[in-house]
């Protein structure tokens, strides 16, 4: 068994994407964002071959393309101007500027797409069922509500077609209405069938109690391990970015886009934070394969 | 002292005072025992099950005692904790999105601590073979697995009684069949007491220590099965006895009307009804029983399907429900389509009615293509009645529906409406709203709002679940009315007997083809398990009866 970064406790994977969108939304310079969007997709690469994030990538494009069109066209701050455009100042700043936005926007969504990978409902509902125990049960009656809604919906647009009440055909005016029927009798009848869901909880002693709730996931040393080491990790970081490290100003003078030394020790533990999936993943391959090789 | 003792109960619901829905009923039930209720709708199971159990017990005024071990339920330390409740739909019981935290609902709710919770789960899953299961979606599970993972989780909190409110009506007759096998072992290998409401006797007649018949809220004849049976023979609704007993009561009556008939002797399983036909002469003279149904089937199809495919999404690993389908029905016929599930029944009726485009393959209604057809010519001539009748009203009253349905395909006058309920039987039902009907009259409402429209071809998707047999004979002699007034109607069904009874024709689906087809004498002698229990019965013996009604004719022919 190759230990992987999804078998980790919940708690500590949530640790990571907190930590990853945090130090994203901090350190705003385009190399460090390049860094960190590439040690991004080389986590999906090994993940999935990039079959989850390229359902995502119309949005991906469109929102860092647009972003970064948009901001020259209405932002003319900067004292570097690239050229004029029909009385249009366009400048390095805004240019750049936009750059970085569109980075960190399309990073973001790189992160929440693998989130969504790795976060499954199940340890949200884990992490969840701790602080907030009421809002666990909500959420695991609404997970289970959405496909069933979707499944109803079906079946009364099936029948109601057969009966001539369609939403496909006819006048405009006549399928908004006939829609709105069928939602009223979806709202009807899952009302109508959740008295029952009701009487199923009550049944199984709902509400009676203080209520336990089952671990599915123990927090093992490995956790405790992983858990300081990113602990430490973003300590440093943190430390570096307060004293001014690793972020661009832009205005009201632009820095310089080169990084000094010290802010290349900050880029190496930055992807050291990043690619801790990857170092997960290889060590528990290389692991696999010594033992392999001793048998 | 009986383990529960039930004196003098008497419940009214608050909208109704003047009719009890439970009356001065007594009953007591020993510990370890199986007792299975029956009755028709409205005869008051339910709310004796509900009334059991304190969490969820109805609304309403109460008087008489219930008793577990001596204590009354409001009583601290009475231990409702002691009873389970499996309730009808297997759906709506059901409270998460995986197997495992459903599993895990009940004992969380209890408080328990991880590790027991751990414990009881892998103990549970272990003895109900559901490894597999464990974690996968609860909404991905067939009806019986989810009947199944409601009882787990019930079993999973310790009962000593478990309540179960036709935990079957809702299931075909293989997962039923499994799931009361499961219930026979709990009660027969822990001595769990069982309490079952259940309209399908013929499953459960053979392993109940005790049978109650009720209606109006009043226990008619409780005790045990066999005298239960002669009792009722001899008094009450003989719809209710299953049909092997049946078979042997009305063939010894027949012999001798005042053959008092030793009670011992009634058969109850194909068994027991075998050893009893040894003893028997049963020469066919070869004579057909006449009693099949003898109108002339205009032979002229009236819906044609020719090697249809189909399939739910497009992919590669998309499995094709509908393969190389051919199929044709012919006017003025009934016919029945039978086999498992997920064989594709329910998706060729709604290829008929066009709520799904097939892929491939040629659908001709009428000679037309079905391509051809506008939806609102094929909703005036097909009528499709869905498994489910709630999602067929869109109004909030039968009137209102029928109302709707007047004003959408212009029919003026109110009286067809009036003379189509009364011949149904549900005129004063017409103001109520849907949802407040029972299955039988669900049922018979819908159905007369599709014939309102007209429609020559009549589809029904499992018409008889959850109907109980005073409501399911209703439906069939419907149906024969329809057909002899020239309705055409598809139906599918997991009712082999209903089948056998009023089909011309059935066919077989498997993997989305039709395996085979006739009508239903040879049709059924030709199946070894998918037959009727009379069938089973007289395998091996000249008679090639397959109905009650067959059989005892066919007997009354040798006789002579």
């Amino acid at each position: 068994m190759i230990h992987r970064f999804q078998d980790f406790h919940p708690f500590l994977t949530f640790f990571y994407y907190c930590g990853a969108i945090l130090l994203i939304m901090l350190f705003q310079h385009p190399t460090i964002l390049s860094v960190v969007l590439f040690i991004i997709l080389v986590i999906h690469f090994i993940d999935d071959g990039f079959r989850s994030l390229r359902r995502w990538r119309v949005l991906i494009f469109t929102t860092g393309i647009l972003i970064l069109v948009l901001n020259p066209l209405f932002n003319e701050r900067g004292r570097n101007v690239l050229f004029e455009v029909f009385g249009h100042r366009v400048t390095l700043e805004a240019l750049i500027y936009g750059g970085i936005t569109a980075l960190s926007i399309i990073t973001i969504i790189a992160l929440f797409v693998s989130y969504n990978e790795v976060m499954t409902p199940n340890k949200l509902l884990f992490l969840f069922s701790k602080f907030l125990p009421q809002f666990a049960i909500l959420l695991m009656l609404t997970l289970r509500f959405i496909p069933l809604m979707k499944r109803r919906l079906e079946d009364i647009s099936a029948v109601q077609q057969s009966k001539g009440i369609s939403v496909h055909e006819g006048k405009w005016r006549s399928k908004a209405k006939n829609g709105l029927l069928y939602v009223q009798v979806l709202l009807t009848y899952s009302l109508e069938e959740a008295i029952q869901t009701a009487d199923s909880m009550n049944a199984r002693e709902y509400g009676q109690g203080k209520r336990s709730t089952y671990e599915h996931f123990r927090f093992k040393k490995s956790d405790g391990i992983a858990l300081a080491f990113l602990s430490i990790l973003i300590f440093i970081l943190l430390m570096g970015r307060f004293n001014g490290y690793g972020y661009l100003t832009i205005y009201p003078v632009m820095g310089s886009l080169q990084l000094s030394a010290l802010e290349w020790f900050y880029v190496v533990v930055l992807s050291l934070f990043y690619s801790f999936p990857l170092l997960v993943e290889g060590g528990g391959y290389l692991k696999w394969r010594l033992l392999k090789s001793i048998i | 002292m009986a383990f529960i003792e039930i004196n003098n109960l008497t419940f009214n619901y608050p909208n109704n005072i003047n009719a009890p829905a439970l009356d001065e009923l007594s009953l007591s039930v020993e510990k370890g025992q199986f007792i299975v209720l029956f009755g028709p709708s409205g005869c008051g199971k339910s709310t004796l099950l509900r009334l059991l159990k304190k969490e969820i017990q109805p609304h309403g005024v109460l008087s008489g005692d219930i008793l577990f071990n001596g204590h009354t339920l409001d009583e601290e330390g009475s231990g409702s904790r002691e009873v389970g409740f499996v309730f009808q739909d297997p759906e709506n019981q059901v409270v998460a999105d995986q197997v495992l935290h459903e599993l895990a609902f009940g004992l969380e709710n209890q408080g328990l601590p991880t590790n027991e919770m751990r414990n009881r789960i892998a103990e549970m899953v272990h003895f109900m073979g559901a490894e597999h299961l464990l974690h996968r979606k609860t909404h991905e599970l067939s009806g019986g697995q989810k009947q199944q993972l409601n009882l787990a989780s019930v079993l999973l909190m310790q009962p000593s009684v478990l309540l179960l409110d036709e935990p079957t009506a809702q299931l075909d007759p293989v997962s039923s069949r499994e799931f009361l096998d499961m219930i026979v072992r709990l009660n027969e290998e822990f001595g769990l007491t069982v309490i079952m409401a259940e309209h399908r006797l013929e499953e459960v007649i053979s392993v109940a220590d005790k049978i109650v018949m009720m209606d109006n809220g009043r226990v008619q004849i409780a005790g045990n099965p066999k005298q239960v049976v002669n009792h009722i023979w001899n008094k009450a609704d003989k719809t209710y006895i299953p049909s092997i007993p049946s078979f042997y009561l009305q063939i010894t009556k027949e012999v001798d009307q005042h053959h008092q008939s030793v009670v011992e002797d009634i058969p109850l399983t194909v068994k027991e009804g075998k050893n009893w036909l040894q003893s028997q002469p049963f020469i066919d003279n070869g004579r057909k029983s006449e009693l099949n149904k003898a109108e002339e089937i205009d032979m002229a199809d009236i819906v044609r399907v020719n090697n249809l495919f189909f399939q739910y999404e497009i992919g590669k690993k998309a499995e094709l429900i509908l393969k190389e389908l051919d199929f044709s029905l012919r006017k003025g016929e009934i016919y029945t389509l039978l086999g498992g599930n997920g064989s594709g029944k329910s998706t060729l009726l709604k290829v008929i009615c066009g709520i799904h485009k097939p892929q491939r393959g040629k659908v001709y209604i009428y000679e037309k293509s079905l391509k051809r057809w506008t939806r609102n010519e094929l909703a005036k001539s097909i009528g499709y009645l869905p498994q489910n009748p709630k999602l067929f009203f869109i109004q909030d009253t039968l009137e209102k529906e029928l109302q709707y349905t007047m004003e959408q395909w212009d029919i003026e006058s109110p009286y067809e409406a009036t003379t189509l309920l009364e011949s149904l039987g549900i005129s004063h039902l017409r103001h109520k709203h849907p949802y407040d009907l029972s299955g039988g009259e669900l049922q018979k409402a819908a159905l007369a709002c599709l014939l309102l429209r007209k429609p020559e071809i009549l589809l029904l998707d499992e018409p008889t679940k959850g109907l109980d047999p005073v409501s399911k004979k209703q439906l069939g002699k419907i149906l024969i009315q329809l057909q002899s007034n020239g309705m055409t109607v598809l139906m599918t069904s997991h009712d082999v007997e209903f089948a056998a009874k009023i089909a011309d024709r059935c066919g077989m689906m498997f993997e989305g083809k039709i395996t085979s087809e006739s009508e239903p004498a040879s049709f059924f002698r030709g199946n070894f398990f998918y037959t009727t229990m009379i069938q089973r019965l007289l395998r091996s013996t000249p008679c090639e009866a397959v109905t009650l009604e067959e059989a005892v004719q066919s007997w009354k022919i040798s006789r002579n």
